[in-house]
């Protein structure tokens, strides 16, 4: 029954969605990142924590930072890290859907929303100017199918997007000798990260998720993250769930409409803060997109209340009247071949 | 499950005694969970975990013929003849269930839920012909599979199964039994097949698995299925799955809801 009334809030949450995608499109201002509104003066230059816990250690030696983890919402009063506050719609929580509408996850006691870090510090997304119109063509768009946000079509949402808080916002972290391996509750996604020092796969073998090749820095655990898919336009690696009425185009709230190239990489840093808070870093690359690499970091996973268990989300199969409702797009009898 | 017959004329004391035990034990093995003390015996060699379990970490796939047809047949245009893999030979279908599955059958090419992409469900999803993974820790055993991104998370903590709820893939308890992880999974719903030939199931599936580790590169799957709604009594299929020993070997995508937006958008490699 808890399942049904989550599929349904996400439902609700993709709907409010669309609509403020669109919305934001429409108002968003024009031009280039130059003519974003003014930072706000809550954007401290990003520094990364640094963190004097010693987490225990796995048989095999890493840090031992296995176990079940919620997303901690994203401040509220910031939204999602690049959206300026002097844009953002009035007392409107992040993810609302997914922490009002249903009972789960709860946030563990004493796990607090702090406030996110961003670089460039003027919150905007450093597109470049073809990056910035495709984007606008994009969310202009959205009620059609081949330009809807993907992670509406159930498609996997990249990195760093699937550790951007959204409604089913779980993560189970595994670790067993040379590999780190990582379970997301949305939409059943996973990564296996090998920490062997092997090189990247071949340039054509292309995944949802990306290619993960990781390595501990001390305490931290550092992924490289690349081989992205490039399948389609609707691969939109960040982006938070819903988008905000109002923030610029180049904001991350918006987050939308922004179709990564080939050259797509992520460096993500997990800093483990305490015995129960894990902070993340995601440098994010990509020449043919972005003007320069840019940074976004926050305290991103709290470890699970001892009751917690995971529950499956299976995006796809419930999706079908979704689709059809949100852009007139009937799926149901396409069948394809499986080996 | 069927009670063996035991003969005891002429029949030395010791070896009826051995007969009464083996009949307590197939009783037994009508409700899985409880398995006899025989079972923990084995003569597993290969590496260990810290805490003593044969190591099943690593990357892991079944050959055979099972996601076609786990019964036996014979080979149709595409499709590989097979032993069955089904203990006894056939799936002990009640009538209606028979012709529900020979419907399917006919069907299979658009009624197949595979093939709009939905999750594969348990005991499909471990002989797809696709590899997976397998991650084992103390209290979790976490299971990746290459197709659509499928996974299990198996508790071992003795946290109880959730109530109220239908899973794909199935809500999965684990437990080691000597060398052999059981894994005990319900809430499956009604809308997965076990392979393409279109057998099938109800909401009241309860499946227990055995992973028996042989040596450190395979594992005897067997599989015991239980619903009142469609099969006459609990069946078995067992299986060897083997351990991929490529170097570097690692899981990639088969993104099957991508290909689904292919085909509807006209894109390359959909086959329009």
């Amino acid at each position: 029954m808890r399942l049904r009334l989550l599929l349904f809030a996400f439902a609700i949450g993709l709907l409010t969605s669309r609509a403020a995608a669109q919305q934001g499109g429409t108002v968003a201002p024009q031009g280039g990142r130059g003519a974003a509104p003014a930072a706000p003066a809550t954007y401290p230059p990003y520094t990364r924590p640094v963190s004097a816990f010693v987490p225990p250690r796995t048989p095999d030696g890493q840090p031992d930072i296995s176990g079940l983890y919620v997303a901690i919402p994203l401040p509220r009063n910031v939204e999602t890290p690049l959206v300026p506050l002097a844009n953002r719609a009035p007392n409107r929580a992040n993810s609302e859907f997914s922490y009002s509408l249903n009972e789960r996850p709860k946030l563990p006691e004493g796990a607090m929303a702090r406030p996110a870090g961003v670089d460039p510090a003027d919150g905007t997304i450093p597109l470049t100017p073809e990056a910035l119109a495709k984007r606008k063509e994009i969310i202009a768009n959205q009620e059609k199918v081949e330009y809807l946000d993907g992670r509406v079509l159930c498609l996997a949402p990249g990195i760093p997007r699937s550790t951007i808080p959204a409604p089913v916002v779980g993560y189970q972290i595994f670790q067993k000798p040379g590999y780190v391996v990582i379970f997301y509750e949305q939409s059943h996604l996973y990564r296996t990260i090998p920490l062997d020092g092997r090189p990247a796969l071949d340039p054509n073998i292309r995944k949802a998720m990306g290619v993960s090749r990781g390595h501990w820095e001390g305490n931290v655990l550092v992924v490289e993250v690349t081989n992205f898919t490039t399948n389609f336009d609707n691969n939109w690696v960040i982006g938070a769930i819903s988008a905000t009425p109002g923030v610029p185009a180049e904001s991350l709230a918006t987050g939308h409409g922004i179709p990564h190239s080939d050259r797509y990489r992520v460096t993500e840093r997990y800093t483990p803060i305490d015995a129960s808070t894990i902070h993340y870093e995601a440098k994010i690359s990509d020449e043919k997109v972005f003007t320069q690499p840019w940074t976004v970091a926050w305290y991103a996973f709290a470890r699970a209340p001892k009751d917690y268990v995971p529950v499956e989300y299976a995006c796809f199969e419930g999706n079908e009247k979704n689709l059809m409702l949100m852009t007139n797009t009937d799926i149901s009898g396409i069948r394809v071949s499986v080996p | 499950m069927k009670r063996p017959v035991i003969v005891t004329a002429g029949v030395p004391t010791i070896l009826l005694v051995i007969g009464l035990v083996a009949a307590a034990q197939a009783q037994r093995g009508a409700n899985p969970l409880r398995t006899p003390a025989a079972a923990a015996v084995s003569a597993y060699n290969g590496p260990r975990t810290p805490d003593g379990k044969p190591d099943l970490n690593g990357i892991w796939q079944v050959l055979g013929t099972a996601h076609w047809n786990l019964e036996a047949h014979s080979a149709i245009e595409g499709v590989p003849a097979g032993l069955s893999l089904v203990e006894g030979g056939a799936i002990p279908y009640q009538p209606w269930a028979l012709a529900k599955r020979n419907e399917n059958f006919q069907n299979r090419l658009t009624a197949d839920p595979l093939r709009k992409c939905y999750l594969p469900g348990v005991p499909r999803a471990t002989y797809l012909p696709f590899p997976f993974e397998i991650t084992q820790m103390p209290k979790h055993i976490g299971i990746a599979y290459e197709f659509a991104h499928a996974t299990r998370t198996i508790f071992l903590d003795g946290t109880p199964h959730l109530e109220d709820l239908d899973f794909w893939m199935g809500d999965a308890r684990g437990r080691w039994d000597g060398d052999t992880l059981v894994v005990d999974t319900v809430s499956l719903g009604d809308q997965t097949w076990f392979d393409q030939a279109g057998n099938f199931h109800s909401d009241a599936l309860r499946v227990v698995e055995r992973f028996a580790a042989i040596d450190a590169s395979h594992i005897n799957y067997e599989v015991t299925l239980e619903d009142s709604k469609v099969f006459t009594r609990p069946w078995k299929i067992s299986m060897i799955v083997y351990r991929r020993l490529e170097k570097n070997l690692e899981l990639l995508d088969y993104e099957c809801a991508e290909h689904v937006y292919q085909k509807l958008l006209k894109k390359p490699g959909s086959g329009n």
